[in-house]
């Protein structure tokens, strides 16, 4: 029962993180719904699996240790890609930028 | 008149600043507590990965993550001021702190996805990068820091700005509420800060 709903959270997650890619309007943004909504997702599914499979619990904590990479990875990535497509010089659309005040 | 007052106020905020600098470094970890905190943490990753019980896979895997933790010692527990014995400091994260964190990241991901599926249905969005201060110094909490801020609802760091004493993070922030730096700060970092500076500094 808990499994089937991590796992329809998953999938909901992705496909509204997925809806977001396509709707937003700017990189930054976009890096939102992608972000947030990938790591969500990706652990609802793990968790899902962790509580599915029939294995000894060493083995159950592999996903575990899995979940812990996409956590730490998945933040780390966005903010290397915003970081560079600002630098790049991809003006972002926002009411108040106070990083090109103390960048000019 | 006013300038001897600048200079002693000036003489007096270099010195507060080297005092804390001199505890800080007072406050280090001795060199076998850093080798123990790095071993238990290779040991237990091993345990994981080879997933088998049998003594001499024990054996030989206590061997080879002790090696490497005697080397390796600085890397993780660079930034860990914290007194106490040894085994407290172990039980106190690993069934305190650790579990607390897991705890208040869990709700605030899945509270930051549901925003962002309302964010994506409604699009009321309002973007804006404010800049925000903390009160850490050392570089694995800043990064921690960084990384429970992107996860959390509505925001997204962008970059990072150290000086001497002060940090500054600019905060891609997709619902702009407010420009005041403290209210900002105050919603944006919530309770982890709390919770990092109780091991890192």
């Amino acid at each position: 029962m808990i499994e089937a709903a991590l796992l329809i959270f998953g999938g909901a997650v992705m496909l509204f993180g997925a809806l977001g890619i396509l709707r937003f309007p700017d990189v930054y943004t976009r890096l939102h719904a992608a972000t947030k909504c990938d790591t969500g997702g990706a652990m609802g599914i793990i968790l899902a699996l962790v509580l599915m499979m029939e294995a000894p619990a060493l083995v159950k904590l592999k996903f575990l240790v899995l979940a812990f990479l996409i956590a730490m990875i998945n933040p780390m990535v966005s903010h290397a890609i915003a970081r560079g497509a600002y630098k790049y010089g991809v003006k972002p659309k926002v009411v108040v930028d106070m990083y090109a005040w103390d960048n000019p | 008149m006013s300038r001897v007052t600048f200079y002693l106020k000036e003489r007096l905020e270099s010195l507060r600043q080297r005092i804390l600098h001199e505890r800080f470094e007072a406050s280090k970890l001795p060199v076998w507590e850093r080798v123990v905190l790095t071993w238990a943490v290779l040991f237990a990753f091993w345990i994981v990965i080879s997933s088998s019980l049998r003594l001499e896979n024990l054996a030989v895997g206590a061997a080879m993550t002790l090696i490497m933790a005697s080397f390796m010692r600085d890397m993780l527990t660079e930034d860990i001021r914290k007194t106490g014995h040894i085994l407290e400091k172990l039980l106190y994260f690993a069934f305190l702190y650790l579990p607390q964190y897991i705890v208040i990241m869990a709700f605030r991901l899945v509270e930051s996805n549901l925003k962002v599926a309302k964010n994506v249905i409604f699009m009321d969005i309002n973007p804006g990068i404010v800049k925000i201060k903390t009160d850490l110094h050392s570089d694995t909490g800043v990064t921690i820091l960084a990384n429970s801020i992107t996860l959390t609802p509505g925001t997204l760091t962008l970059d990072v700005r150290k000086k001497l004493g002060e940090t500054y993070l600019y905060v891609h922030w997709i619902d702009l509420k407010t420009l005041n730096r403290e209210k900002a700060g105050e919603k944006i970092k919530g309770d982890i800060e709390e919770w990092l500076k109780r091991v890192f500094w």
